[in-house]
């Protein structure tokens, strides 16, 4: 485990996903008020960015922008199909501006 | 030592998913999992639409590895086929030439390509993509610039290989002996659409038309069609669809209905402690008004092995979700919900040139399936609407206005 920076606060929109690189990982990252929240990138249902799908912000989820999987931003599970596996959730920690991941 | 053992026949998306769960059931009884197949178990839909173009390769299918059934415990033989079982005595015959005794048996056999009258189709060169092997051998045999390639039936898995081709530069015809391809699953209008969609990033499609005879010698080099026309082809892929194997299911004598072998919600067949789960199960769900249907997807697949298994270690579980299935065909992806019926009245909502758009099925003014294009937005809606009952009326259906997802209850 290294905590990696990702960048300062600004550079997360409210509710926008954006995709970051962190050492290697594609990391789908959302900020939802003061919380940061980072899950994988990669849908585990086939080939899709989670990053260019939408939030759900009442299920704070995000949704594949394929065939609509929707993934728990705390827990990673999704609660739709088609997807049945969870995507990986990473730690994310805020000192002062920056945004730090850990992958 | 425990006494209980489950054998579970065939290691596709049923036999997989059930294998898998049963450990999350507690069940603590012995796990046969036998596949006729040499690979691990793998995802078959990626196969007719990333697989054959080489943007994934069979690591990439293969979910999850090796080391995820050994650490259920799960006894996985791969390359042997059960080939007799026998309800009375509870045992099963391998072709390895050993014997399993059971206490519960799981028939996850899948379907197989459907054989047609045609002749040379059985020539080695004749691609298929049901199996990941043959998946790989299309891949291969389209590496080297671009190809002409004849698909044989215009389903979605003849589809899905013309879009993928066509997106990475080769020619594709596909030819369809029915006048009206996807009708069936679709209903005409809707399949219409998908057509029109296909045909406008390049795939030719020429329905009506049915292939007589694959010409060649081991290495076809065309087609001929029922009217005596010659198409020439370096590549001709068979995609006329399959039919569920019920052989083993037959011999033990369950009840069938629907093509399939006819279970209860809990994946029981009418044999004692013998269960059908997967494409050959045909199973009761409000979401249709047949007593029984059969579902060749994914989702189902997978909702039936998870069933299957809290039954077997316990008693419990039904299956009754929403049926669901995607298909990509290039840069148009249908996300399908609900079971549609030829025969239901269509309303649309958004663009169906760009497309992004829905097709939302009326039955009895009642929304009983959608089949979104590139809008996951209101395939979330369709989704809750139609497992919560809830049916707006067309006008609201078709007004983009509307916000679908604020009509539902609380
Ligand atoms: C190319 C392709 C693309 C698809 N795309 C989609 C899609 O986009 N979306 C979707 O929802 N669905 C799709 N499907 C359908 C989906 O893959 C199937 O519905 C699903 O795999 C069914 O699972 P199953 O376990 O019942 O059968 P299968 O996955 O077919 O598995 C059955 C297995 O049992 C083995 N077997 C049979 N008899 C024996 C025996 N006697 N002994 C040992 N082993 C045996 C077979 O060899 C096979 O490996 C696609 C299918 C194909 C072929
Ligand atoms: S790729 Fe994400 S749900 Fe299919």
């Amino acid at each position: 485990m290294t905590q990696v920076s990702i960048g300062s606060i600004s550079d997360f929109p409210e509710a926008t996903p954006t995709r970051v690189e962190a050492d290697g990982t594609a990391l789908c990252v959302i900020r939802v008020g003061d919380r940061i929240h980072a899950i994988c990138d990669d849908c585990p249902h086939a080939e899709a960015s989670l990053a260019d799908g939408d939030f759900l912000a009442g299920d704070l989820e995000i949704e594949c922008p394929l065939h609509g999987s929707a993934f728990n931003l705390v827990t990673g599970e999704p609660s739709e199909p088609p997807a049945t596996e969870a995507v990986a959730v990473y730690a994310v920690t805020i000192d002062g501006d920056d945004v730090l991941v850990e992958v | 030592m425990s006494a209980e053992t489950v054998l579970i026949v065939g290691a596709g998306t049923a036999g997989r998913s059930l294998a898998l769960s049963l450990r999350r059931a507690d069940f603590a009884g012995d796990i046969v999992l036998v596949s006729d197949e040499r690979e691990v178990p793998y995802d078959r839909p990626p196969l007719s639409k990333s697989v054959v173009v080489g943007e994934v390769d069979a690591a990439g299918v293969t979910r999850p590895d090796r080391a995820a059934y050994a650490q259920d415990r799960v006894d996985l033989r791969l390359g042997v086929a059960v080939t007799a079982v026998d309800a009375a005595a509870r045992t099963a015959q391998l072709s390895d030439g050993s014997m399993v005794t059971w206490t519960a048996l799981a028939l996850a056999t899948g379907a197989a390509p459907r054989q047609l009258p045609i002749a040379g189709l059985d020539q080695p060169g004749v691609h298929r993509v049901t199996r990941l092997d043959e998946a790989l051998a299309l891949r291969d045999a389209l590496v080297g610039g671009p190809k002409h390639l004849v698909i044989i039936g215009g389903g979605f898995i003849g589809m899905e290989v013309a879009a993928a081709a066509v997106k990475h530069g080769h020619r594709a015809t596909v030819l369809e002996a029915a006048p009206e391809p996807l009708s069936r699953p679709l209903g005409l209008e809707v399949a219409e659409r998908v057509l029109a969609w296909s045909r406008a990033r390049g795939v030719e499609i020429r329905v009506g038309t049915a292939v007589e005879q694959v010409l060649g010698d081991g290495q076809p080099t065309g087609v001929r069609t029922a009217a005596g026309e010659e198409l020439a082809a370096a590549v001709v892929v068979a995609a006329i669809g399959v039919a569920p194997r019920l052989d083993l299911a037959r011999a033990l004598g369950c009840a069938e209905a629907a093509g399939g072998i006819a279970v209860d919600a809990g994946l029981r067949t009418s044999i004692p402690d013998v269960y059908a789960i997967g494409d050959i199960a045909a199973y009761p769900s409000s979401y249709a008004d047949e007593p029984l249907i059969r579902v060749e997807h994914v989702s189902v697949a997978i909702g039936h092995g998870q069933v299957a298994a809290t039954q077997i270690a316990r008693g419990e579980g039904a299956y009754d979700d929403l049926p669901t299935f995607w298909s990509d065909q290039g840069d148009v992806t249908l996300n399908v919900v609900g079971a549609p019926r030829a025969d239901d009245t269509i309303v649309w909502r958004g663009d169906a040139d760009a497309p992004v758009c829905t097709a939302f099925y009326l039955r009895a003014g009642r929304l009983r399936a959608a089949l979104a294009a590139n809008d996951t937005r209101t395939l979330r809606a369709a989704r809750r609407l139609i497992t919560a009952g809830v049916s707006p009326t067309p006008e609201q259906l078709a007004d983009p206005t509307v916000a679908l997802i604020e009509l539902l209850p609380g």
